[in-house]
């Protein structure tokens, strides 16, 4: 009978340990990117973000004294590759993934994480993604209406303007974005005294700027792309029209200053801090290493965005030394100020990432950037 | 009502580069009966080399009158060449052959000339310096006008009376006309027919190459597939004047720049588009040969 017990015992541990062994030996994270098509830049400086984080934690001992492995899986920015990628990294039994760049692509993915119980983080700014308050899902970057709303807060309360003309071009996000900052101006108490359009491309927008001109604006904020805003702003000077010019994130690129020439000067900028302005020195410390590795450096702050939520989920990890995603996630959404490279991360119970900060830059006679926003 | 004038202004300076742009499809057509869907992709090609000759010649980034003739200049010659090979190789060896094939030619002709130009220069937008031309702003009771605006509407002004004034008033433009109204007739008067379509592609091309330069200086950003949309703005120009008339190609770029000004300015951008075809369409309808066309008598 002992013997019998001792046997049982013995099988009973042994198969314990080789289940342990070959399952748990590695944790898998997944990684849904656009690696190739039009954002392929944003995709693999992503991937390459992660890989380089994932690699310091297996140089420094792993997670739980085991080791990380990266899973890709390239969604090319489109919803129907995405829906293929979260099923493949599911059946992978990832713990989390990482992305995807794009709102669209990250959407079409959700529900699958979200049943399958594998945590998802993204840098999506797309209202809709924290919509169905999914446990598995974390927003690393901000909400449009977080900048919207921050944006009308400093033209109201900071500036003072009273009377403000909204441009966009007709995308849905540059659409979205004005249709948002039009209403939280209203909701702050300011007057947007006119909502226009431009079409994307045309190079002549003297038109349109000449009907704002007779209404005498003290400001116009453009919502677009950098190619157009950079012409906006040149235009405008030309025609003596005297309001500040400020343009929504899409603008932060030095093509920008470029098209508008000696206009540049005087213009604001909203956006998340560019990876060179984060005044942490974890992100200095990032961006050296990745330069390193990589021989250049990543195509925007998005990238860093990401490695911030696998961050936030490595921490978890160790804190709650648990691979139970409900019982890391139940950790996150009470996450405060976890010190990330984008600045402290703090989760809401529906995912969303709060307390980001935006910064104001007026742009300075030899094209550099000064941060204006208290 | 300075806003009005204002819209006038920016419609004239846009008129004034599609009316150049414009003479180059006319000219062609009415000597040869031929589209020249490649010219659109010249014009862009203008601004590309221009760009090249600016920032290799005057790389300091010092601006001065002689470097701004000379720009003009280089790339005005340079295009010309183009234009003449172009016709030599994609046009001159169809020319008896049916129209069409020319037509498919032309188009092909333009996509070569657009990809070449992505090939040398990259797919990326790029930018000419601002400082080209002086950056003086006129205020004339309340109507602004750009020193860029006033130069485009000068040099097209006079480019547009030296060509009418050429054609009119010279021998050689008596050939051309002669050319353009029958080419046997011609060639038996002891006309070149070949030196005249030469000197056709010359001047249109150059036209074109100076439109070029003034669509970079004036809005800064050139992308290799800009042709197109400057190319189909200044042919439906050219058919709204009258195809084939040089006074209309001049004409017909005018009215399309006051057209979309006005429509942009007070309706919306996004319709502009919509109202010029409107505008084609309905021209079409009531003059067929265009505004300033003459009636055709019909041969029987």
């Amino acid at each position: 009978m002992r013997i019998l017990t001792k046997v049982a015992t013995l099988v009973a541990l042994s198969v314990f340990l080789v289940t342990a062994g070959s399952a748990v030996d590695v944790i898998k994270i997944g990684v849904q990117a656009p690696i190739t098509g039009k954002y392929a830049n944003e995709g693999q400086s992503i991937d390459n973000g992660v890989r380089l984080v994932i690699d310091q934690i297996n140089a420094d001992g792993g997670l739980l004294g085991k080791q990380l492995e990266v899973v890709t899986c390239d969604d090319e920015g489109k919803a129907q590759k995405a829906a293929i990628c979260a099923r493949k990294l599911v059946n992978e039994k990832v713990l989390a993934v990482i992305g995807s760049y794009t709102s669209g692509a990250t959407e079409a993915a959700q529900t699958t994480y979200y049943r399958n119980k594998t945590l998802q983080t993204s840098d999506g700014t797309s209202d809709s993604l924290t919509k169905h308050k999914y446990w598995t899902f974390f927003r690393n970057s901000f909400q449009n209406s977080a900048q919207a709303t921050f944006t009308a807060n400093y033209f109201v309360k900071e500036k003072g303007y009273k009377k403000i003309v909204v441009i966009s071009d007709y995308s849905s996000y540059a659409v979205g974005l004005a249709d948002s900052v039009t209403k939280a101006i209203e909701n702050e108490g300011g007057k947007v005294i006119y909502q226009g359009k431009i079409k994307s491309g045309t190079q002549n927008f003297t038109a349109v700027l000449t009907k704002i001109k007779s209404m005498n604006p003290d400001a116009i904020y453009f919502s677009g792309y950098y190619t157009d805003g950079g012409l906006i702003r040149a235009q405008q000077l030309q025609l003596g029209i005297k309001a500040d010019f400020i343009g929504g994130d899409s603008n932060d690129n030095p093509d920008f200053m470029k098209l508008a020439g000696k206009s540049a000067e005087g213009t604001y900028m909203i956006n998340f801090p560019t990876p060179d302005f984060l005044p942490y020195d974890a992100a200095k410390k990032f961006m050296k290493d990745y330069n390193k590795k990589y021989g250049k450096d990543p195509a925007s702050v998005w990238a860093l965005m990401n490695v911030d939520g696998l961050s936030a989920i490595v921490h978890a990890v160790r804190e709650t030394k648990s691979l139970d995603t409900k019982t890391i996630s139940n950790y996150l959404h009470k996450l405060k100020d976890f010190p990330g490279i984008t600045g402290p991360v703090s989760f809401r119970e529906d995912g969303e990432r709060i307390n980001t900060k935006f910064n104001v830059y007026q742009v300075q006679a030899d094209n550099s950037y000064k941060i204006v926003n208290k | 009502m300075d806003i009005f004038l204002q819209q006038i202004v920016n419609g004239l300076t846009i008129g004034s580069l599609y009316a150049l742009v414009a003479l180059g499809y006319t000219m062609v057509y009415g000597v040869m009966k031929l589209i020249n869907f490649a010219h659109g992709d010249l014009v862009a090609l203008s601004a590309f080399a221009g760009l090249t000759i600016y920032t290799s010649i005057f790389s300091n980034g010092g601006t001065s009158i002689v470097a701004v003739i000379t720009v003009f200049l280089f790339t005005a010659m340079i295009i010309a060449v183009v234009g003449v090979l172009l016709e030599r190789f994609a046009y001159k060896p169809l020319r008896t052959a049916p129209r069409l094939s020319a037509v498919v030619s032309a188009l092909g002709a333009g996509l070569v000339i657009q990809n070449a130009i992505m090939l040398i220069w990259g797919p990326n937008m790029k930018i000419f310096p601002s400082d080209l031309f002086p950056s003086t702003v006129y205020d004339i009771n309340g109507v602004v006008i750009t020193f860029t605006q006033f130069m485009i509407l000068g040099l097209s002004s006079i480019l547009m009376i030296a060509l009418y004034l050429f054609i009119n008033k010279t021998k050689m433009g008596t050939a051309v006309r002669a050319v353009a109204i029958n080419q046997d007739a011609a060639q038996l008067m002891g006309i070149n027919v070949n030196k005249i379509i030469m000197i056709i592609f010359i001047i249109g091309s150059a036209l074109g190459a100076v439109a070029g330069l003034f669509i970079g200086i004036y809005y800064r950003g050139i992308t290799f597939d800009m042709g197109w949309m400057y190319g189909l703005n200044a042919f439906v120009a050219a058919i709204i004047g009258g195809i084939g008339n040089i006074p209309g190609a001049m004409f017909g770029g005018l009215v399309l720049g006051l057209f979309n000004a006005l429509i942009s300015g007070y309706i919306s951008s996004a319709w502009a588009e919509t109202f010029t075809f409107t505008l084609l369409i309905v021209v079409l309808i009531f003059r067929p040969t265009g505004i300033l066309g003459e009636t055709v008598a019909e041969k029987v």
